[in-house]
C-alpha cells in the first residue's frame, strides 16, 4: 500500500455570486428578485426559475421558518423558508432546541460562506 | 438518420466490497472487462471505442483515467472518453457508448466503471469530498453532507406522498435479503427491524443501516450494433430506451423538494424511447443511495401509484409483479460510484438472458427491466430500458 497525504489550498472566486458571499459574512440574508415576476431566491439564482436572467439584490430580514429538519453524527441542517423568499432553503441549524420553529441568519464571518440558522435572539456577534 | 439498434452482448461485475487483498482499480477494471468480453464472443481487436464511468479523481488520484484504462486494458489505439455525472456516472457512460453505436460510429464498445470508494481515503474524507457534490457554493460551503441532504428530501416526500418508518425498515431488509444470494455483494446481512432501529443515527430519520456502503469494484459492459452481434450470442439483451433529465440543483428551489422530477422526466423519455409503458418494467435496479430513496424513485418511476401498499404487498419483492434491487441494489451490493450505473445495466442484461446468479434468476423473465441511476439528491437522473431477446433462455 502506498501511504501519500495531498494538502490542497484552493483560491475560490464566487464571481457573481460575491454579493451573496459578502452578506453571509455578516449575517445578511441576500437575495435575488427577478426583474419579470419577482420571484426571490436565496440562496440566490443566476436565471430565475421562470427563466428569466435579470434580477436585482435585496436583503431579506433574515428570519426562517424551519420545515424540516435532520439531525445526527454532523449536527443539525434544515430545510427552511426564509421570511420574504419565495424559494425553501437547505442549511445548518445551530443552537435551535427541537422545539422551536423559527431562527435566524447567523453571520460567517470570515470563514468558509456557512449558510446557517440560529436561535432568534441568539444569533452571534458580526 | 438511421438509428441502429444495441445489443449488451457481455456483462459481468468485479465483487463490490472494501477490498484488503492489496488489488487496485486498474485491476478490478481488467478483471470486468476481461469477463464481459468474453461473454462476448469478441476480440479485443472488435472494440472500436472505450467509455470509463468514474466518480472522481479524489478517489484513486489518476486525472484522464480513461486514457490509462486504455493502455491498462490492451485497447491502446482506441478512441476513449471519461464520463462523469455524480452518482450517475455509470449510467451516462452507457448512454453515451449506446449512442454512439446507434449514430453508426462505432461498431463494438466497451463501457467500463470503476471507483475505490471504499479503501483509498477516509470514510470522514469522502464524506467531506461527497458535499460538494451539490451546490458546493451554497450546500458545500455550508458542510451538508448527502445523508442530510437525502433526509430532508425524504422527509419532504413523506410529508407529501406518504412513506413510514416500518417502509424504511422494510427496504433495507429486503434490499440486504437479496444480497445475502448475491456473492459478490458487499452487505449481505439479515438484520432485523430493532438491529435498523438500534443502528447509530446518521441524519434522521437516517439510522446506519438505511445507508449504502462506500465500495470498491469495478463493472463491464460491451454493446455492440444488433446487426453485427456475433451469432452465438444472439440471446443477448437489447437496449430498448434510453432517458435523461435534471433537476434544479438547489433542494429549496424545487416545487415538491420530495419528488425526484428529473427521474420522472428521464422515465417517460425512455419509455417513449422503448414504446414502453412503466407498467411493463418486471424487473429494476435502483439507485437506492438511501433506503427512502428507493421510495421516492419508485414514485417518480411511476413504478406504483400508492408505494407504500404496494412495498407492503410484496409488489417489489423477488416474486413481486416488478422485483426491485434483486443484486442488494447500492444498500445490499455496495456502490463503487463508477462501477453503479454499469453494474446495473449489466445486472438487467445477465437476468433478462437468465445468465443472473441461480438463486436470485427468476423463473419467468418479463419483457422489460429497468437500470436507474441519478447524481446528486436526484439532480441528475439517467434511466436505461433493456429488453429481452425473443430467443432469451
Ligand atoms: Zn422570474
Amino acid at each position: 500500500m502506498i501511504s501519500h497525504h495531498l494538502g490542497l489550498d484552493y483560491a475560490l472566486n464566487p464571481g457573481w455570486m460575491a454579493p451573496y458571499v459578502a452578506g453571509l459574512s455578516v449575517g445578511k440574508a441576500r437575495a435575488r428578485r427577478c426583474q419579470s415576476c419577482a420571484a426571490t431566491s436565496f440562496p440566490p439564482l443566476r436565471v430565475c426559475t421562470c427563466g428569466c436572467l435579470k434580477g436585482d439584490w435585496t436583503d431579506l430580514p433574515g428570519t426562517a421558518q424551519i420545515l424540516f429538519r435532520t439531525t445526527g453524527l454532523d449536527g443539525d441542517f434544515g430545510l427552511v423558508h426564509f421570511d420574504g423568499a419565495t424559494t425553501k432553503t437547505t442549511l445548518r441549524l445551530q443552537a435551535i432546541p427541537a422545539t422551536e420553529t423559527r431562527g435566524i441568519i447567523a453571520a460567517s464571518g470570515d470563514d468558509l460562506p456557512v449558510l446557517c440558522l440560529t436561535a432568534l435572539g441568539g444569533e452571534r456577534d458580526g | 438518420m438511421q438509428v441502429r439498434d444495441v445489443t449488451v452482448t457481455g456483462a459481468a461485475l468485479t465483487p463490490f466490497n472494501r477490498r484488503k487483498d492489496g488489488t487496485g482499480f486498474r485491476d478490478w477494471a481488467l478483471s470486468a472487462f476481461e469477463m464481459a468480453l468474453e461473454r462476448s464472443g469478441l476480440e479485443r481487436s472488435d472494440i472500436d471505442a472505450l467509455y470509463v464511468a468514474s466518480e472522481s479523481d479524489f478517489f484513486h488520484l489518476q486525472l484522464n483515467p480513461a486514457s490509462v484504462l486504455a493502455t491498462e486494458l490492451g485497447l491502446t489505439g482506441v478512441a476513449a472518453t471519461r464520463c462523469e455525472g455524480g452518482g450517475a456516472s455509470g449510467q451516462v457512460a452507457v448512454h453515451t457508448a449506446a449512442r454512439a453505436i446507434q449514430a453508426g460510429a462505432a461498431k463494438h464498445v466497451a463501457v467500463i466503471g470503476a471507483d475505490p470508494s471504499a479503501s483509498s481515503l477516509s470514510g470522514d474524507a469522502v464524506r467531506t469530498l461527497y458535499g460538494f457534490s451539490f451546490d458546493a457554493w451554497t450546500d458545500g460551503m455550508t458542510g451538508l453532507t448527502s445523508t442530510a441532504l437525502y433526509a430532508l428530501s425524504f422527509q419532504a416526500f413523506a410529508a407529501e406522498h406518504g412513506g413510514t418508518e416500518a417502509d424504511l425498515a422494510t427496504v433495507t431488509l429486503q434490499n440486504r435479503s437479496n444480497a445475502c444470494h448475491n456473492p459478490g455483494a458487499h452487505l449481505p446481512r439479515r438484520d432485523s427491524p430493532q438491529d435498523i432501529a438500534d443502528s447509530p443515527a446518521i441524519a434522521s430519520p437516517y439510522r446506519r443501516l438505511h445507508c449504502s456502503p462506500l465500495s470498491d469494484g469495478a463493472a463491464a459492459i460491451i454493446l455492440s450494433r444488433t446487426d453485427a452481434t456475433p451469432r452465438t450470442r444472439i440471446g443477448a439483451a437489447r437496449i430498448a430506451g434510453m432517458g435523461a433529465a435534471t433537476d434544479h440543483m438547489h433542494l429549496g428551489a424545487r416545487a415538491d423538494p420530495g419528488f425526484f422530477n428529473a427521474k420522472q422526466m428521464a422515465m417517460q423519455r425512455a419509455c417513449a424511447d422503448a414504446g414502453a409503458t412503466p407498467a411493463e418494467i418486471g424487473l429494476a435496479e435502483l439507485y437506492d443511495a438511501y433506503a427512502g430513496t428507493q421510495l421516492q424513485a419508485i414514485a417518480a418511476l411511476g413504478l406504483s401509484e400508492d408505494v407504500s401498499r404496494d412495498l407492503n404487498d410484496g409488489a417489489f419483492a423477488p416474486s413481486g409483479r416488478c422485483a426491485i434491487n434483486l443484486s442488494g441494489g447500492l444498500m445490499g451490493q455496495g456502490a463503487p460510484v463508477g462501477a453503479t450505473g454499469v453494474g446495473q445495466t449489466a445486472t438487467c442484461a445477465l437476468l433478462l438472458e437468465g445468465r443472473y446468479h441461480p438463486a436470485l434468476q427468476p423463473d419467468t423473465l418479463p419483457r422489460y427491466a429497468l437500470a436507474d441511476t441519478h447524481g446528486g439528491v436526484c439532480t441528475l437522473s439517467a434511466v436505461t430500458i433493456l429488453e429481452r431477446a425473443e430467443r432469451a433462455a
